[in-house]
């Protein structure tokens, strides 16, 4: 028996504390925009927030996370169009889009710690999600408009 | 000539016994009708409960699950294991029946209401230094929970160690009696640190090496650092290889929050330590580390700066991994979280090259949260790592940790990684935050 | 399918649907991109319902409703391409409409269809025609009616942004659906004489414009197989065997599953398609069960002998081929190529070889599998339907007519999903069980059943006359053949009359004139049973190139030519390099175009740093029949002391015809092109006694983003047939950057990847 907060909603769940998180938003919640790439904390497809900070949710037992907030991708805007969900479209960043919920709830703490990210931070903090189709240099340049329109004064946080 | 020998050797094992048995006599006291709740005031009751939390006796006294105090905490030791007590006030199975002077005399002597002795996993060498007053309060607080009906358990170690008697000879040899007094020379503030770090919060019984008896150090050695169920305890004085040195503004922090940008996180046992101690008020932190600032030496702000620039130079590296396994694991695995850049590394980014996880002695700490992760209950409220347990072989994990203090540190390699990382991986954990896959 | 006597380039096509009478039909079910499924609910509903009930459809490709909503049938998988996007704007654009009302359908597996396939880099190649031509006829059907309406002359009237009109008068598409009587049939002759329009009047094709897949792609809604579920449906996890093909199961113990709480039974499979021999799938209440589970029940299997073999019997065996003058199939047969290279004055001979690579899709294999009314449902992304479908007849013992396989977003295709091997297990399942079966795979499971692009071995051979002329040259390539295990039917006959996996070898039979020319095409019977060979993007030219281009290089070298120069003399577009139309009009020459440009955009000539090289290579993407010329630089930084290449930028040029979605093509060559490097510097495997030995990243180590390399890539702007991109950049890029390691230190590497090790054992050589 798990209790958290989803998305803003506090969610119970009768299922083992041992349940990755993962699973948990999958199969008993269904929000399956948080994806199962590696299971092993080594492609970011999986990642959400735990109370506003990203974490691989295939290695993260649900019995971690009790009491806690955590946010997915369905969460992170209530209309999807969170700063970096804008710059991923203009730029056209996303090929078969597996990857893409991770690399933007990543892109998110990324931009919190380093709201004027270098290519090196990028490099470094994003280094953690795989995109097999290598999307990466469009992923750079999204992550840094988002940041440029951030800085000029968006209401998001 | 063989049978006088014979008896001679009688007559002294006679007399050792029957004197170890003198030493070791210690009455009952006689058992007490489990005082009424409302019988304590509550300013006490309060008090007491802030003293329980800066004395982590929960840390112990809780099994993993279980209700607080009642005990049935595994604490591995070199000599085997042994099972907390139930310290609910439950008249069977708790200390329901203890008054408040059998309780001081466990605090101080580490004997129990019905005279047996206690092992001293039990820090009564420290608890002995914890004045009247406060254990008037622990014990107020103590006898108001919820009692829980909860035997001890056994302990599970060969005879004759587990010959409570024999406890005397140890505590003949390593016992000190007597309460705190002030150290005269120093200030009032380094005094209370000293009264709450050498009693209390018995930070010594972790932060010092034991001997082979498993009594603390108490000569040179003391505060040197030593590997405690599985965890290493950095040293607390100026052997501290912590690349930047712990200030008093530091050790503050890192008390009251439970992490700091320049040290990283408490996890672990330390965790647990922290969130007791954050109980206490902050002149009593700021005293802690005064008291321990001075047993850490004098810290240089130019080598401060020069440790800060190396380690982020070198986490800036993480940004373009070389052929190295190691490096490479780190780039896919933990530079999402542990990288910094200039011009100061960030609290919620725990800074390796900063961490006595990597510069320490012993690879242990940096071991158990690598395969078990940090909880969000850990030191930095809210900030969860997962654990690689199930991710990561034992070479991998020995690859990542060796390849952090070769390029994080100026130490020497850790000899036996992969055997440390396989050990570490059988023992029991303490912490929540390792899934099954 | 394709009869087996077909030449490979009308196999590989659709069996014509646009050949069809062009009439007025049934809408096809599927999920429209604008009608995302819901999460958590399969539509009752086909698109079709969730539309207005009248609307114009002429034909398969699209629909228009009375609102004026245009949707486009698209057959090809979606799976990071922006395919419907490209395909709509080719059918959009001839019928004039507005893009804004378009949408598209990506359908569920009819045979109306045709040929379902997602490969080859074909998609945009193949539908041009037959979906221009649906658009040309649909315009025409609407001015016709619309002049009606308006009571004017046909050719009066212009379309424009799904509007007829006439003067000053006009009429919206919608109006002239809801009013009108369309009802206007063409035959196929009519389709093929209609009026395309010509490059100048084109409005959306080559025109930049959003891709309709991605938002959906932004916010966690779009659907993969991965998500595909139903009421009662049943989790699995497969036990997949020790080795691909000679695994039987001997017994199960699964008495410690028993104690974890969901789980239901473990079930060895019986397939009479032999897709998966020896599996045993784990089922219970949850994914996560079902994976805990698995990993408690025991499984003894009996192994054949490829439980034993490893990537070097593969290449060992090659070895033995190349001795072998009788062995292969020729694909290329220059008369008098022994006499030539007997009358060389010297001869040049190089070996090189490639490792194992995994397809590595981020979306680990699934498929949800069930039984409804009589018919079968098979929920699951996939590249090749028409492949895979006879094989679940079989295995389901059902007809064809009775599975449907309903589509999905592919998290990454890569080919892997050209083989639907993985929806077997789920079928199998589903009916053992008489439940639906979800069956996700564990990214070790996934690596394990991949079909992984095979070890290869190549040798290369090279007469020279007394002035170093090229006059003969010999390229023998062994690998395992992905289309010999999988659909030997599309495998044409070499010149020797033996068939052979063209694209096994594609790319061997360049464009450079040199000579008498022969190419074997030897299929490794050692890779063939020991595991299965698979399709990975470019297949074959991502190793028949890396030998002709790193052979070209090292020949260019010998003779102390300029290897920019030394290509482009051997690309003079003579003989049977002069190209046809319509696909490879302009031949070779077209190739030293792109050469010559990448040239001059990468400062070939220019001095570089110490240990800094620049080098290039050249390709023509796949396959003869649909050259996309492309052409590529690297430059690289080699430490000497480490052997670490840093490749820090790749300049690409391509004529690829026509772009019709120019950032989506961009899109492609920057995927293709980091993607050849991966497989030059940083991934690849190794296959040791029947299985590969890296199954997850901690281990094996594609590409990130720190290790992306700066990107200038350009397309020669072009109104010819537009060809594929999908895959042609990952051809080149591997050779430019061992010619460039070469160029940087004077290190030769015939092995990819490209590891620190072998620098430094090549560095040392060369010293
Ligand atoms: S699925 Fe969680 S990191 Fe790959
Ligand atoms: S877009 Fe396909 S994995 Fe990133």
């Amino acid at each position: 028996m798990s209790q958290f907060v989803l998305n803003g909603h506090p969610v119970t769940l009768d299922i083992d504390d041992d349940t990755p998180l993962l699973w948990a938003l999958r199969d008993a919640l269904h929000l399956k925009g948080t994806k199962f790439g590696c299971g092993i904390g080594f492609c970011g497809a999986c990642t959400v927030h735990v109370n506003g900070r990203a974490i691989r949710s295939c290695i993260t037992p649900l019995g971690a996370v009790a009491g806690q907030q955590v946010t997915t991708i369905e969460g992170l805007d209530p209309d999807g169009s969170h700063p970096l969900q804008k710059a991923w479209i203009a730029v056209q960043a996303p090929q078969c889009g597996y990857c893409q919920p991770g690399q933007i709830m990543q892109a998110a703490t990324l931009l919190k710690d380093f709201p004027d990210p270098s290519d090196a931070d990028i490099n470094a903090v994003m280094a953690g999600n795989l995109c097999r189709c290598m999307a990466y240099l469009r992923i750079r340049k999204a992550i840094k408009l988002a940041a440029a329109e951030l800085k000029d004064g968006s209401s998001h946080a | 000539m063989f049978k006088r020998l014979v008896i001679a050797l009688l007559v002294i094992v006679v007399v050792g016994v029957v004197g170890l048995a003198v030493l070791a006599y210690r009455p009952a006291l006689d058992p007490i009708t489990p005082p009424a709740r409302t019988s304590f005031a509550a300013e006490l009751v309060a008090k007491g409960e802030m003293l329980a939390g800066a004395g982590y006796c929960a840390t112990c006294h809780t099994a993993p699950g279980g209700q607080r105090y009642a005990g049935g905490y595994a604490m591995t030791t070199g000599f085997g294991t042994i099972w907390s007590t139930n310290i609910t006030p439950d008249p069977q199975t708790g200390i329901g029946r203890w008054s408040e002077a059998a309780f001081r005399r466990a605090l101080r002597e580490g004997v129990a209401r019905d005279g047996a002795h206690l092992f001293p996993v039990f820090p009564y060498q420290h608890f002995n230094q914890i004045d009247d007053a406060d254990i008037k309060a622990l014990y107020a607080y103590f006898m108001t929970r919820e009692p829980a009906v909860a035997p001890a358990r056994k302990p599970d170690m060969a005879f004759p160690l587990n010959v409570r008697a024999l406890q005397a000879g140890w505590k003949l040899l390593y016992f000190r009696d007597g309460a705190y007094g002030p150290v005269s020379g120093n200030s009032a503030q380094w005094n209370r640190g000293a009264y709450l770090a050498e009693g209390l919060a018995h930070c010594s019984a972790c932060h010092s090496p034991r001997n082979a008896l498993g009594a603390e150090q108490l000569d040179a050695h003391r505060y040197t650092g030593a590997v405690v169920d599985g965890w290493y305890a950095p040293p607390l004085d100026r052997s501290n290889p912590a690349p930047v040195r712990w200030s008093e503004d530091e050790l503050y922090a890192y008390l009251r929050h439970g992490a700091t940008p320049l040290h990283g996180v408490a996890a672990g046992a330390m965790a647990e330590v922290v969130h007791g101690l954050g109980k206490l008020p902050d002149e009593d932190l700021r005293a802690i580390a005064v008291y321990f600032a001075g047993r850490a030496g004098a810290v240089d702000d130019a080598a401060t700066a020069a440790a800060l620039a190396r380690a982020l130079t070198a986490s800036a590296q993480a940004a373009q991994p070389a052929g190295d396994a190691g490096a490479r694991l780190f780039a896919s695995a933990c530079a999402s979280c542990h990288y910094n850049s200039a011009p100061q590394p960030l609290t919620e980014r725990p800074e390796l090259g900063l961490n006595s996880a990597v510069t320490a002695a012993d690879p242990s700490t940096l071991i158990q949260v690598i395969l078990h992760g940090v909880g969000v209950d850990a030191g930095l409220p809210g900030v969860m790592m997962p654990g690689f347990a199930h991710s990561l072989g034992d070479e991998e994990v020995a690859s990542l940790a060796a390849w952090l203090r070769r390029t994080r540190s100026d130490q020497p390699p850790w000899p036996d990684l992969p055997r440390t990382v396989a050990a570490l991986r059988a023992a029991p954990t303490r912490s929540a935050a390792t899934a099954q896959r | 399918m394709p009869r087996s006597d077909m030449p490979l380039r009308a196999a590989a096509r659709p069996s014509s649907p646009s050949r069809r009478a062009f009439l007025i039909g049934a809408a096809g079910g599927g999920f429209v991109m604008a009608f995302a499924r819901a999460a958590t609910v399969l539509p009752e509903t086909s698109a079709t319902t969730l539309i207005a009930e009248r609307g114009f459809e002429p034909g398969l490709w699209f629909r228009i409703d009375i609102d004026g909503r245009i949707t486009v049938n698209v057959i090809r998988a979606e799976m990071g391409q922006h395919v419907g996007t490209a395909l709509a704007r080719i059918l959009a654009d001839e019928l004039e409409a507005d893009w804004s009302q378009v949408r598209v359908s990506h359908v569920d597996t009819d045979p109306k269809w045709g040929l379902m396939v997602t490969g080859g880099s074909w998609s945009v190649w193949q539908s041009w025609l037959p979906l221009a031509q649906a658009g040309a006829a649909g315009r025409i059907a609407l001015i016709e009616e619309g002049a009606r309406l308006l009571g004017v002359a046909p050719d009066a009237c212009i379309a424009r942004n799904s509007t007829v009109s006439a003067g000053g008068r006009s009429i919206s598409y919608a109006q002239i659906v809801q009013r009108g009587d369309l009802t206007r049939t063409y035959t196929a002759d009519e389709l093929a004489k209609l009026p395309l329009k010509t490059p100048a009047e084109r409005r959306l094709v080559g025109v930049d414009t959003q891709a309709i897949d991605i938002p959906g792609k932004t916010t966690g809604k779009a659907v993969y197989g991965i998500d595909a579920q139903v009421d009662g449906m049943v989790y699995a996890r497969p036990l997949v065997p020790p080795t691909r093909n000679g695994s039987t199961v001997v017994s199960v113990d699964d008495s410690a599953a028993r104690a974890v709480k969901g789980y239901l039974r473990s079930l060895t499979l019986e397939d009479p398609s032999s897709t998966v021999p020896g599996w045993v799938m784990v089922c219970a209440e949850s994914t996560f069960a079902a994976m805990r589970a698995a990993d408690k029940v025991k499984v003894t299997w009996r192994n054949d002998d490829t439980a034993t073999l490893s990537e070097q019997d593969v290449l060992d065996f090659g070895r033995k081929q190349f001795a072998d003058p009788t062995a292969g199939a020729t694909v290329v047969d220059d008369e008098g190529v022994d006499a030539a290279f007997a009358a060389a004055a010297s001869t040049l001979e190089r070996t090189y070889t490639t490792a194992s690579v995994l397809h590595f899709q981020l979306e680990p294999l699934n498929a949800l599998a069930f039984e409804k009314d009589g018919r079968w449902e098979i929920h699951t992304g996939n590249q090749w339907q028409s492949l895979i479908l006879p094989t679940l007849a079989k295995a389901l013992g059902v007809g064809e007519d009775r599975i449907v396989m309903r589509t999905y977003l592919l998290g990454g295709g890569f080919g892997r999903r050209l083989n639907g091997d993985y929806a077997v297990p789920a079928a199998l399942a589903a009916k053992a069980l008489g439940r639906p079966v979800k069956m996700t795979c564990t990214r070790p499971d996934d690596v394990r059943f991949d079909s992984f692009r095979s070890p290869s071995i190549q040798r290369l051979r090279m007469g020279l006359d007394a002035a170093g002329a090229i006059v003969a040259m010999q390229h023998d390539a062994s690998a395992g053949w992905p289309t010999q295990v999988m659909v030997p039917s599309f495998m044409p006959k070499g010149k020797n009359d033996r068939p052979y996996d063209p694209f096994a070898i594609a790319g061997a039979d360049h464009w450079y004139s040199v000579g008498a020319q022969r190419v074997r095409a030897l299929s490794n019977e050692v890779a063939n049973r020991a595991f299965r060979p698979g399709w990975l993007r470019s297949v074959g030219p991502g190793w028949t190139n890396w030998a002709v281009e790193s052979f070209m290089d090292e020949a260019a070298h010998e003779r102390g030519v300029d290897p920019l120069n030394f290509r482009l003399a051997l690309l003079d577009g003579s003989g049977r390099n002069t190209g046809s139309a319509p696909n490879s009009v302009g031949g070779a020459r077209r190739q030293a175009a792109v050469l010559k440009r990448v040239a001059e955009i990468a400062g070939w000539g220019t001095p570089l740093p110490k240990d800094t090289g620049l080098g290039i290579a050249t390709t023509f993407g796949q396959e003869r029949d649909m050259p996309t010329w492309v052409a590529c630089a690297a430059r690289v930084r080699v430490d000497r002391a480490s052997g670490d290449v840093r490749v820090e930028k790749l300049f690409l040029v391509a004529d690829a015809g026509t772009i019709v979605h120019p950032d989506g093509a961009l899109a492609q060559m920057e995927g293709a092109a980091l993607w050849g490097m991966s497989m030059a510097v940083l991934e690849g495997t190794r296959f040791e006694n029947g299985q590969v030995r890296d199954t997850n990243l901690d281990t094996y180590t594609p590409m990130r983003m720190a290790d992306c390399p700066e990107l200038q890539i350009e397309f020669i702007a072009s109104t010819e047939v537009p060809v594929g991109l999908g895959e042609p950049a990952t051809t080149v890029v591997a050779p430019a950057i061992g010619n460039a390691v070469f160029a940087a230190v004077g290190a030769r590497l015939r092995h990819i990847p490209i590891r620190p090790a072998d620098v430094l054992a090549a560095l040392k050589q060369s010293a």
